[in-house]
Order: structure tokens, then sequence, then C-alpha cells
């Protein structure tokens, strides 16, 4: 009796999880769309856009689900184009720059105002850049804009040397001085910009007092002058009139336009900063200037934005209005768009175990190569990485090829910058390539195979480096390495793991060396990794903040060690500042693509991968387009509410012609396009 | 008994104090902080942090600097939410994980209490094999596994429910189920245990030599004493049910304490770290005294000196 009764309530709730696994697993039924497919009715569009943002200051964080907040809230003087991240026009309705582009004049559009109300002036960009820029305001991405002039010393709290009421000059402690062309009006503010640079002192006392005993003449001419610190209304930002700004670099910085859509260049209210202190971001005393306001703001749970009816262009922005939900957990983020109960998501946003199901969704599935890559960093200063044949052993030692379709979203990667993210140049690779190859006189099918996976190769250079590999049957052993003094160290994640573990498994497969894994936790491996503590590889994930290569070459520029590998070498550093002084584009392109091939040749990392966008939109949302950054200009998003209309394929998105969007864009664009006064 | 409550609540406070200072001491063992980020920050930037944080001071300055103010109940401001202090972060998210947290123990409790009870009574018989191997089950499945099954079942099999986040009622019921069936489980169990012991003992076989009836022999009598067990296991499980539940708030992306606290960990964020660990700690020693207090009521044996 008790037996039978047991395998009674057993077999319900076997049948009863088995129901269950069945229904939930099976595709949905007839749909060719991936769950719930309906556009909200009320024009409010849903989106998921990661953790919950550290605030609503758009110049002190530096994570991507606050730069896609910032892009709806806060306007700057350009904005990303939804394609392909160029700057197109935004508060700057034109703009234009001196022949050696390292001075900037923006035209201001006369019709631009606050959410409060109040106009939007050239003033509040001088405003805004001297707060950012202010040491005591801790911004993790001011240093983004250093190319400004001054703008370095001004957080570093430098000072300048006045002595007998005279500021000391630069060239005549050895600095080279370059005459630099003005643009626009000359004002006694441009006067004193272009004049010959100022001596700057640095404003930390230990590290002053090395500059100074370092140069002797130098430390006589400071004594007993006085130090004036470098103040805000010293950096190269100056408002000509209401409706005109000038922006001076203090070296030449092509790429530098694109950046002024980043979020540390755009508005913060004057008004509302200096009235409220670090309360100015609460939804009652907050202002904005984007096409979204805050309506109201639940933390960690959802931020709601509302059209913004003082917004230039409200008239162009299609939805009423946001919701930005804070959630991480993927599958979550999966479920709640399987029930319809949002539009979009962030980037990176589907998980492994769904990617086989998902992708067959061709009219939601987002898979493009993105402005972000994965290296192994090789820690340089610590034996057997200081040998170059070591590096260049492992990194040919691993077929990134089958690294790729094992993680099934992302594209190998050979180089620093990120294959497919910039046309031009990966145009100028080519060209370097081919004149490489001539160089060196080597077939084109052999070239193709080149500095990519050659274990043959890899296990000579061991062998020569002093660790020779002997065949053994089928496999290779490699006994006189010393695994016990490498690692391939990451921080905790799934998806590290299952890189790391592959990689594993290729180096014992192709050199007979298997490299210890090493997990830690994300703020116990950042100091691990830059303090260069580490044994042989960490990994490094980079994504650039702006589109232009040198994002990512100046990883390895100059001692700072942003790659991680210890990478010091002037000659590269030498042929970067060449590129960035050649003012022709495709000359440009080429110098940096050179830098890039001798820096490979240098191998101070393993590249791995470029990452993929990955994620899903419904088919209803339109003008909302996959970009190298998923940085998307929320006033370009619009719900389509006839069936008809919607995207059929979304692998040729950017080519697919949408006329509602590109009249828009094109309307916007043609301020700038239109020859300046 | 007044003077019973009156120590134990004193001593509350040096404990939390204990408490504060241990965790403090961990978080400076632990390597990292708050500012490290992938991307490096300028030396200007990073000491112009190190000086508004006091964080240039020798060790037992910052001691006192941290005391003092946990001391005035005012745990600052979070370092990594800037702008937001730690107290109004604790309020703020301290009624979604209480409203799922206290919803979820009386569910449990209830099922508990009934299942253990009614398995107590008919002891190995399929009435006390069935719930409790039902109970079984309910602690072995970890919610992680429990709510994405629901999930499936309940939001894309029926469409009754919605999959995650906060709104409405609906929206609270897979929740809730989710963090009920361990507790659930547990008290059952708890439960049964508790009444078998108390059904053997002399002072029901007395009850039952005087012909009370079977009702009032488990009512009267029985249940007080078999509750006991349930009652000392209900203040630690309601002080950690209240302080949030990290998996359930992350599947079902609810705003509750047990992510923020999570968080806070991983980001190294002091001020939030510290108020919710004195929160906390002060939360299970209150709940741990009203327990004490409640086995007066219940068990006629105890006394309090």
């Amino acid at each position: 009796m008790a037996r039978q009764g047991y395998s009674r309530v057993f077999k319900g709730i076997a049948a009863l999880v088995l129901t269950a696994f069945v229904f939930g697993c099976s595709p949905p039924s007839g749909g060719r769309y991936f769950g719930k497919t309906e556009p909200p009715k009320d024009n409010v569009l849903r989106y998921i856009t990661g953790a919950e943002p550290e605030t609503l200051d758009p110049q002190i964080p530096d994570g991507q689900p606050e730069a896609r907040i910032f892009m709806a809230m806060y306007e700057g003087l350009v904005e990303y184009d939804p394609k392909d991240q160029q700057p197109i026009p935004a508060i700057a309705k034109s703009w234009e720059s001196n022949p050696t582009l390292d001075e900037f004049l923006f035209h201001l559009r006369d019709n631009a105002k606050w959410s409060d109300g109040k106009a939007i002036t050239a003033r509040d960009f001088v405003y805004s850049l001297r707060r950012g820029f202010h040491p005591d305001v801790i911004s993790r991405t001011a240093q983004l804009g250093f190319f400004i002039k001054h703008s370095e010393d001004l957080k570093s709290r430098n000072l300048f040397v006045k002595k007998n009421g005279e500021f000391l000059l630069a060239k005549d402690f050895g600095a080279p001085d370059k005459e630099t062309a003005r643009i626009g009006p000359e004002t006694e503010f441009s006067k004193f910009l272009h004049s010959p640079a100022r001596l700057v002192l640095n404003g930390d006392e230990k590290k002053r007092a090395q500059q100074l005993a370092k140069d002797p003449k130098l430390a006589e001419a400071v004594q007993g002058a006085e130090l004036v610190p470098v103040a805000p209304e010293d950096i190269g930002v100056e408002a000509i009139d209401d409706y005109t700004l000038r922006i001076t670099l203090r070296q030449s910085a092509p790429f530098f336009l694109g950046l002024f859509a980043h979020q540390f260049f755009r508005l913060v209210p004057e008004q509302s900063v200096e009235k409220h202190g670090k309360n100015w971001t609460r939804p009652q005393n907050i202002v904005t200037n984007g096409p979204f306001r805050v309506k109201e703001y639940r933390p960690y749970d959802v931020l709601t934005l509302e059209k913004d009816p003082n917004y230039w262009d409200a008239a162009n922005v299609h939805l009423d209005g946001i919701e930005f939900f804070p959630i991480e957990e993927q599958s979550t983020i999966m479920n709640l768009y399987k029930a319809g109960s949002i539009d979009a998501m962030q980037n990176h946003a589907i998980p492994s175990s769904w990617i086989g199901e998902i992708r067959n969704y061709k009219e939601e599935y987002l898979n493009f190569p993105e402005m972000a890559v994965a290296y192994y960093a090789m820690n340089m200063t610590k034996p057997p990485f200081d040998d170059i044949k070591i590096r260049r052993a492992f990194t040919l030692g691993l077929d990134r090829e089958a690294l790729s379709s094992f993680r099934k979203v992302t594209q190998p990667l050979y180089f620093m910058s990120p294959t497919g993210a910039f046309r031009e140049f990966d145009q100028a690779l080519a060209k370097v390539s081919e004149e490489k190859r001539i160089e060196k006189g080597i077939s084109p099918e052999e070239w193709a195979k080149y500095g990519k996976f050659d274990p043959e190769q890899a296990r000579r250079l061991l062998t020569e480096a002093g660790f020779p590999v002997q065949k053994n049957g089928d496999n290779y052993a490699c006994p006189s390495f010393p695994t016990d003094k490498v690692a391939i160290t990451y921080n905790t994640n799934e998806s590290n793991r299952s890189i790391a573990e592959f990689v594993q498994s290729q180096w014992k497969q192709h050199l007979g060396i298997t490299v210890p894994l090493k997990t830690m936790e994300f703020k116990t491996f950042l100091p691990y990794f830059k303090n260069l503590e580490y044994d042989g590889f960490a990994q490094l994930l980079w994504s650039g903040d702006y589109v232009d290569p040198f994002s990512f070459l100046s990883l390895e520029y100059g001692k700072a060690n942003e790659g991680g590998s210890g990478f010091y070498d002037q000659k590269f550093d030498k042929m970067l500042d060449d590129a960035n002084s050649e003012l022709d584009p495709q000359k440009r392109n080429e110098l940096l693509a050179r830098a890039e091939f001798y820096l490979m040749e240098q191998a101070p990392v393993v590249p791995l991968t470029v990452n993929a966008t990955n994620w899903i939109k419904k088919p209803y949302v339109k003008g909302m387009y996959p970009n190298p950054g998923t940085l998307l200009p929320w006033k370009f998003v619009y719900f389509e509410r006839d069936p008809a209309k919607w995207d059929t394929d979304v692998s040729n998105i950017f080519a697919t012609r949408d006329p509602k969007f590109e009249k828009q864009l094109e309307d916007l664009k043609s301020t700038q396009n239109a020859p300046v006064k | 008994m007044l003077s019973f409550i009156l120590r134990r609540l004193l001593i509350i406070i040096p404990m939390a104090l204990v408490v504060v200072t241990l965790t403090w001491g961990l978080i400076r063992l632990a390597p990292g902080n708050f500012y490290t980020g992938e991307k490096k920050l300028p030396p200007a930037v990073e000491s112009t942090i190190r000086k508004k944080y006091g964080l240039d001071e020798p060790w037992y300055k910052q001691y006192g600097m941290m005391m003092s103010n946990v001391v005035r109940g005012d745990f600052g401001d979070s370092l990594k939410y800037q702008g937001q202090t730690v107290n109004e972060i604790i309020w703020r998210h301290l009624p979604y994980s209480a409203t799922i947290g206290i919803l979820a123990y009386l569910l449990a409790l209830g099922i508990g209490l009934l299942a253990g009870t009614y398995a107590a009574m008919k002891q190995n018989t399929v009435l006390d094999f069935g719930p409790m191997s039902f109970a079984m089950l309910g602690l072995s499945v970890p919610n992680f596994v429990l709510a994405p099954v629901l999930v499936i079942f309940f939001a894309f099999t029926v469409y009754l429910l919605p999959p995650a986040r906060w709104g409405g009622p609906l929206s609270l019921i897979l929740p809730v189920v989710t963090l009920a069936a361990i507790y659930a489980a547990y008290i059952a169990r708890l439960t049964r245990a508790g009444m078998l012991e108390v059904l053997r003992s002399d002072y029901i076989r007395t009850a039952r030599a005087k012909g009370l009836s079977d009702r009032t022999i488990l009512f009267r009598h029985a249940f007080r004493g078999g509750i006991l067990p349930v009652i000392s296991f209900t203040g630690p499980a309601l002080a950690a049910l209240l302080a949030g539940t990290v998996v359930v708030e992350k599947v079902y992306a609810l705003p509750g304490l047990g992510d923020i606290f999570i968080k806070a960990v991983l980001n190294r964020d002091e001020p939030l770290i510290l108020g919710i660990v004195a929160f906390l700690s002060i939360l299970v020693m209150v709940f741990n005294l009203i327990v004490d207090i409640s086995y007066g009521y219940l068990d006629p044996r105890i006394r309090y000196e």
C-alpha cells in the first residue's frame, strides 16, 4: 500500500516536470518570431541596458550601460551616426577645423534648449568642459579629452611658472615649439593659446622635485619664481559668441572630432550642478538636454524617460518615452524578451547555450563585428616571455579560426585593432600587407598563412629558444618548458573560462605545453594584471572609445602599460606620433597599419577574437542599428506598426532601405554638408 | 523578563560593532579597491579620490572615522552609486526583499506546518511518505533550478504569469513560490520531527489517558511543544529572507537587497557593505531575541532569569 502510494506521487511529479520541459523547449508554435511579438500600444520603448547606472551624471562613469542612457538624456556638439558611429550634427549644426586638425570651430544652432526651457549657448559647453577637467571632479573618462590644450594640466593640478611678471616658456627649456594656424576670429584668449607654450611643472610635489632634479637649468630658473596653478579658464575651450565655440588641441588628433559624441563631452547643466551639488542628478533636480527627460527613476528597477518637448528636434523624436531596465542576468533578459515584455536589449545579451536556437530568427538576431576585442597579454617583464621567440611561438601555435568557430559568434583576430570595424584602415592594412609580402618575396598563398596559424614554425621557435619540442607518437611534448612559471589568468566568467580551456587544449596539442589556468574575481584580477604580477598570460578585453584604430593601438603606446604586457618601444611610439601628425586620412591609416605590423612582430599580446554584437530586437523596432559600439541614438528609433514593413532579414540591416530613417539622417547631416558661410 | 530583554538588547549594539569591525578588516584585506577599473585613472584623479576618502591616512585613523560615523548610524555615501547614501539605499530596497521574504515565509509556514503535522500523525503511512518525499525534493532542488522550471511552465507554457520583474501581485507569485519551496520543505521536516517527539512524551500520554479527543490533544497540548524547532529556525530564516535572496532576485530581476549586497562586495563599495552587514547582524540578533521570548510563552518549562 505504502509503496504504491509513493510511486504514484513520484509519477505525478515526474509528469509535471516532463511536461514543463517538453513544452518549454519546443520552438514557439508556428511563429516566425521568437516569442510574443506585438508593438507596445503606448509608443514607449522597453530596453535592457545592463547594469544599474552608477549615476546620471554623464561626466563621471565609463560604462556602456550608462553611455546608452546618457545618449537619450544628454546631447553634445555631435551625435553618433546610428549606422557607423561617425559624428553627425547635434547641437553643433556645422563645424570646421584648421589645416593641422588641432583647432575646431563649431557653429551651434540657436534653438537648442535645456529641459527647463533655458537656451543652450556656447558658454554651456565652456562650463561643462571646465567642470569635467576640474581636478575635484572624479571623472573616469576625462583622460579621453586630454588632447584639449591644458586640460591634462588642469586635471593634474599642474603649475605655470611666473618670474618677474612674465610666464616662463617651454621652448626656453628645450621643448620644441610649433606654430599652429588659428581658425575663426582672433581674440585675447586665442592669442594666449597660440603664443609660445608656457612652461608647465608637475602638480605632484614629489614628481616636481624629480622633474627639477633632472634639469639643473630648470631648477635654477624656477628658484624664487611664483608657481601659478593651471586654472579652468586656461583650457583650450572658448565661447567666441553665443553660438560659436572654439576648441584648441595641444597636438593634431584627426580622430578627435568623433570623440565629441562621447558622454564626457555632452552638456551638464550649470543651473542645476551649481545649485544642488552632488544631488543635482536626483529626479527632482535634474536638468537634461537630450531628446528624452527623466520621468521616473526607481533604482535597480526602471528608469523611465519621456520625450522632452523642449528638445530642439522634438518633431523628429518618434518615441514617447523609453524604459531602461537594469538587468544583467542573461536568461532573465531572454525570458522577458520571449514574453514580449521588452523590445530590444544590450549587446552580448544572448547566452551561448541559446545562440543555436536564436540565430535561426533571421528577422531578429543581430550579429555583427564589434569595436571590441579579446587578447592574452604576455608578461614581457618575466622570463620566459621576455624572449620574443617564445611570444611568437605561442601566438603561432594557436588556431584562432578554430577558436572563433568554437565560440560561435566571434571572428578570429590577428591584430591589435578589430578587423572589420574600421573599413578604411582595413584597406590600408591590406595594402601594407601586400608591400610586406613583396618585400619578403613570399607567394600569396603562403602569405595568407603567414603570422596566423603555423604550429611547425611555433615548435621551431620554441626549440630555438632553448625549449626543444619532441614528437611523442601523435602528440608533442616540451618537457623543459617551465609550466610552473606560466598560467593563463582571467577574471571569473563563464565565457572567459571556455576561451581559456580551448586555448589551453590548442597549445597542449600543437606545442606539447599544458599551461595551467588561473581564475580571479575581477577586482582582484585588475591590480594583479596591471602591476604585471601575473605569470605568462592574462586576458584583456578592450572596447574602443572612438571609431579609430588608435583607440586600440594606443594601448601599447608609451609607458602607461594600458595593454598590460609591460611593452614599451620608442620606435612604435614614434610610428604612432608620425601617423597622428599626418593629415591625409589615407596616408595616416597606412602609417597606422605599418605600426600595427611592427607591433605584431614584437608580439606583446596574443590576439584572440573580435567580439560580436550578439543581441536581438523585435522586428517592429526600426531605426536601431547594431553599430560597432552598440551606441544607439534614440531619436531615430520608431515602432513600425504595419507588419508588412517589419524587418525580414537583419543580416543585411545596414543595406536595407528605410526611407523614413534615411530622410531623417540626411536632413540632420545637411547643415554640416552645406558650405559654411 | 524585562531585565532579560534589556540585557539582550544592550548586547546587540557592541555585537554589531564587532561584526562591522571584522567586515571592515576583511574588506581591507581584499585586493583592489572601488576606483580601479579597466581603464587606468590619471594619477591626479587617483590622488584626488584618495584624499577625498581619507585613504592616505593611517589605518587607525580611517577606522576611527568609519567607526564614529557608524556609531551615529551614518554610513555615508555609496562609493559606486555617487550621490546616494547607504541608508537611503537600504531603506529603498528593503521593502522589496521584505515583501517577497515575508510572503514566502508565510507560505512556507502554512505548507510546512500542515504537511509536517499531518505526516507525524500518520507516521509510516502513505500520508507520511508522500509529503516527506515531496519535502525531500523541495530541499534537494536548488532555487536556481526551480525558478527556470517554474518560468518555463507558468510564463511560456500556460502564459499565466510574467517571467520576471516587479509589478503587480501576479509578478510576486513565482518568486514567492520559488523562495518558499525550500523553507516549506525544511519546516515540514522540522515540524514532523518535533511533533513525533512530543507525541511520544509522557504528558501527551497523560492527556490521552484523561480521554481527551485527538483534536484537543493536538492543538491544546502537542502543537505548542512540537513547533519549538520551527520557532528557533524562524529567527535566522526571516532575517535572511528580509535581507534579500540573491538567486531569486537575479532570476526574477527584483530590486531587492540581496543582489545589491553582492554587487557592493564585488565593487568594494565599503560603506554599502558595512551598512548592509550592520543592518543584517542587528536583524538576526533582534529576531533571535524575539524567538527566545516566544519560547517562554510556548513552552512552560522555560523560565527567564
